[in-house]
């Protein structure tokens, strides 16, 4: 009989005790976050208060770039900011909210298309959607040559309405994947418990989406978080005489000489306060109610069976969604692709594949495409690994410090502007006091992926938390009890558990990662230009041929990845870890 | 057949924030014995189980599992080497593991080959009457069938100690009682030691060696069933095991085991357990058993029948006398609701304890 295996009271046992308890992979993890996350943030926004810190002037402690900072031309744009990240998170989450439900619940047959479009939606970043619907409709644009010109919607586009929307269109699918996760672990029987006791559809809708709240707040404060820092879409629409918002002119400050860092952390930490706004409504309506409800008893959802008109509505709904949100900016860009001397002066347009062909022999064009998939790949995989410990912290019912400061600067991160992140990783790394200790990581590649991973981390772990929030405690304890140590805990029930989000965690990190722009823009090493500073470069030199066909090939490539690992997952993973929150048709 | 772990638990203190859970509690349980804990909820009892089972750190106090302390400082002997296993109130079956990888991934501890490992889960699967649900996920078995899935992971590895945390709470009447008695032959087969809890007192009654009765971190007491039932060393233990009912009175007279106490117009002949004074405010606490419709016996009360229940030997009744209602008053015939009767009370099966202070 096996015994219980006593810990033998010896110096040795005592000192593996003491590292035990304060070096453990934990502490590994905690290392981790504070040196690509904690330390760069909190240099770089100390600088607001403390300019002689990082030598960006003489006070060693000054509220001058706060004052500086509530000048009107800057608190205007921080309102601005505020209600476009309360519009579109809203807009956003109630719309992946009934996207979710007819994907999920429904038998409509537009939910195959989404689930293919969804991945198009989430690697497409929010400037080329802002592109794509510039180049059809800006002056000189592909409706411009067809002989067609809609100032009227021009005008909205360059302002409050069309920054929301294109805000809007990316966050659904932020929203939609935390959601859609929360959804597949929640069985149907609350939704019956309703309709037996005399509730309607819409009730049980209703306390669908009730149950579903982790899921819709997380939601919320990733679509809301993401809208405030957003730059691709204050790069494209967003100016200072009709609609500019906070990442626009924190933008202009740093590349305004002389640059003023203490006003730029002014208004991040400014920024900052407003996700601890959204982070604390978070906390405050889900405080003090348990929503685990994925268990070994959770049994497979059947999917209602639309009517006929139920039917056309859900599909006309989905397919709607999807033109505006895909169809127009794609057409833009792949009409806009195969257009020959779009940009210049040159009247004779001409339509063809010349520019495909330029991306596929030129170095120049092809070289960040496949510097930049490489890093995406490298940055899903570590993010993805992180984002898992971190959720699972998140969730955890221990309340402790640890867990309100990786909350804290989780969605810090996420509020932060990436260009002013960017800025606060070459604080950090290019300190003489890093030198000293011979970490040269400032222009390398390294810091390129550092920094990549410390931007995606709070997104990826936001979009697990719904999942990990419905993992029931006891699985993993009877995993303990029965033999298993923490690591194999985790690796044959907590992970197997969650692949399937894991899985979409990872190809929403790599696409994000692809045609990343900020980051890439203030720290890509000479030499190593990512895909997003070759389009840019193409679009700055009126090559907006080029520029668009490299973003084409950028988005199938990235499709084609997505394709490969869940086509992967379908063939190679054990069954019982693809049939969790699968549907019976 | 194994033998099971000694457990002992001295002092054992957990507070989540100002609520004491665990109160210095102590408590040895002999090897292969079944002990049960019986509790209200929030009395400590899952906090015990899971302190044991090396889920929760305890605060103060030391737990033994043969002999040896598993808990020392800040780290405790992990769950996984503690020999032990545990059925979950919600069974917590791996959902994407099917009946057999579930039962199969608690032998993984044992390192047996292949084969030996295939038979005994094969075994264990027929153990609980499931020889043919192996290749079944937990989503397409029964509650009842997950429960017998939980309970052949538990027995499969032979652990020294069992641990039962309300595994038949969520389980209909009739197969909460095939599955208790699958739990009490399997585990006394397998020779370990158990640790049992339940607010039930029927299943502790049924299948406890001992039993120890739990109210706000603290044993009240522990004891042979028959002395928890007969000889209840509280009101607390007296109430939390079955009553049909309690009638306040006056101690009128006093022996050293038994005392007359006024109820009013009427008198009724009762134990103590504790020493009583005459003309002293009691409660007097009147087990199921203690009531009957026998026309024998000189310690009567008038009383109406309120309700009548059918329970296949015979009926229930309960009954309203003019100091209060008792319950489940038992007779082979039935009485109609609204009749007069006169019901006898058993002296042996009552017992006085003084009234508490409101």
């Amino acid at each position: 009989m096996q015994k219980v295996e006593p810990s033998r009271d010896t110096f040795f046992s005592r000192a593996l005790l003491f590292l035990r308890t304060k070096i453990s992979p934990m502490t590994i993890f905690w290392l981790v976050i504070v040196s690509i996350l904690v330390l760069p943030i909190i240099l770089f926004l100390s600088v607001a208060f403390s300019p002689k810190l990082l030598d960006q002037g003489p006070e060693w402690f000054t509220f001058k770039s706060f004052k500086a900072a509530a000048d009107p031309y800057f608190l205007q744009s921080i309102w601005h900011s505020f209600v476009m990240g309360v519009v579109s998170s809203i807009l956003a989450t109630a719309i992946a909210l009934g996207v979710a439900w007819i994907v999920l619940r429904t038998n409509s047959a537009a939910r195959k298309v989404w689930n293919l479009a969804i991945f198009a939606l989430l690697l497409a970043p929010s400037y080329l959607i802002a592109l794509g619907w510039e180049r059809i409709f800006e002056r000189a644009g592909v409706l411009n040559i067809a002989g067609i010109d809609l100032p009227f919607v021009r005008d909205l586009l360059y302002g409050p309405v069309g920054i929301a929307m294109i805000l809007t269109f990316k966050g659904i699918p932020f929203a939609y994947l935390v959601i859609s996760n929360a959804m597949r672990g929640l069985g149907e029987e609350f939704e019956q418990a309703v309709r037996v006791h005399g509730g309607s559809r819409i009730a049980a809708f209703k306390m669908m989406s009730t149950l579903l709240l982790p899921a819709l707040w997380s939601g919320i404060a990733i679509v809301f978080a993401e809208s405030i820092s957003d730059f691709g879409v204050a790069s494209q629409l967003s100016s200072p005489g009709r609609y500019s918002v906070a990442t626009f002119t924190l933008y202009k400050s740093v590349m305004s000489l002389p640059v003023s860092f203490p006003l730029c952390a002014a208004i991040s930490i400014i920024l900052l306060l407003l996700i601890v706004l959204a982070l604390f409504a978070q906390t405050r309506a889900l405080r003090g109610r348990s929503f685990r409800v994925l268990s070994g008893r959770t049994r497979p959802i059947t999917r209602h069976k639309l009517s006929k008109t139920g039917a056309v509505s859900a599909n006309t709904a989905i397919y709607g969604l999807l033109v505006v949100t895909l169809g127009i900016p794609v057409f833009g860009a792949i009409s806009a692709s195969m257009i020959q001397g779009l940009g210049t002066v040159v009247a004779n347009y001409q339509f063809n594949f010349d520019n495909y062909i330029r991306v596929i022999k030129s170095p120049l064009l092809r070289a960040p495409l496949l510097f930049s998939a490489e890093a995406a790949l490298i940055t899903a995989t570590v993010a993805v690994i992180l984002a898992a410990i971190s959720s699972r912290l998140l969730v955890s019912t221990k309340n402790g410090p640890g867990k309100k400061f990786l909350d804290f600067f989780l969605l810090a991160a996420v509020g932060l502007p990436g260009i002013v992140f960017a800025i606060g990783y070459i604080f950090a790394y290019n300190l003489p006091l890093s030198q000293r200790y011979g970490f040269h990581l400032y222009g390398t590649v390294a810091l390129l992926v550092l920094a990549y991973i410390a931007t995606a981390l709070p997104s990826t772990t936001r979009s697990l938390v719904g999942n990990m929030n419905q993992f029931q405690e006891s699985l993993s304890e009877a995993c303990r009890v029965h033999g298993s140590n923490g690591i194999k805990t985790w690796l044959t029930i907590v992970l197997p558990l969650i692949s399937r989000p894991l899985l979409a965690a990872w190809c929403l990190t790599y696409c994000g990662t692809l045609l990343e722009l900020p980051i890439s823009q203030i720290l890509f090493p000479p030499g190593h230009a990512p895909l997003a500073v070759g389009i840019d470069r193409a679009l700055g030199n009126y090559d907006f041929g080029g520029g668009t066909a490299m973003e084409v090939f950028a988005i199938i490539s990235a499709l084609i990845v997505v394709a490969v690992a869940f086509g992967l997952y379908e063939k190679l993973a054990p069954v019982g870890w693809k049939q969790l929150g699968r549907a019976r048709s | 057949m194994n033998n099971g772990h000694l457990v002992k638990i001295e002092s054992v203190r957990k507070n989540y924030g100002p609520l004491a859970a665990l109160d210095g509690l102590s408590l040895t349980i002999e090897p292969g014995q079944f002990m049960v804990l019986l509790g209200p909820s929030g009395s400590g009892k899952s906090t015990l189980i899971r302190s044991l089972a090396g889920i929760e750190k305890i605060d103060a106090g030391s737990i033994y599992l043969d002999k040896i302390k598993v808990n020392r400082g800040p780290v405790n002997v992990a769950p996984e080497k503690r020999n032990l296993a545990m059925v979950f109130q919600d069974y917590a079956l791996w959902p994407h593991l099917s009946a057999f990888e579930n039962i199969e991934y608690a032998l993984q501890r044992r390192k047996l080959s292949k084969d030996i490992s295939k038979r005994k889960v094969e075994t264990a699967l027929e153990r609980v009457g499931l020889s043919t649900k192996g290749k079944n996920y937990p989503h397409e078995l029964s509650g009842g069938e997950q429960q017998r899935v939980a309970l052949a992971r538990a027995i499969v590895a032979d652990p020294a100690l069992l641990l039962f945390d309300e595994p038949l709470s969520n389980l209909d009447a009739d197969l909460r009682e095939r599955l208790r008695i699958e739990i009490s032959t399997l585990t006394r087969e397998i020779g370990a030691t158990a640790l049992y809890i339940t607010h039930d007192q029927s299943e502790a009654f049924a299948l406890a060696d001992r039993i120890g009765v739990i109210n706000h971190g603290k044993l009240e007491q522990v004891d042979l069933p028959e002395e928890i039932y007969e000889r209840p060393i509280n009101r607390f233990v007296a109430n939390f095991t079955g009553i049909a009912g309690t009638l306040t009175g006056k101690v009128k007279r006093v022996s050293k085991t038994t005392c007359i106490v006024s109820l009013g117009e009427d008198e009724l002949k009762v134990r103590h357990t504790v020493g009583l004074e005459i003309g002293q405010d009691v409660d007097v606490l009147i087990r199921p058993a203690a009531t009957s419709f026998k026309k024998d016996s000189d310690n009567r009360l008038a009383a109406t029948i309120t309700d009548i229940a059918y329970r296949g030997r015979g009926y229930e009744h309960a009954i309203l006398t003019k100091y209060g209602t008792l319950t489940g008053v038992f007779d082979a015939g039935s009485h109609p609701r609204g009749g007069r009767i006169l019901v006898s009370i058993d002296p042996d099966r009552c017992i006085a304890f003084p009234t508490e202070a409101k």
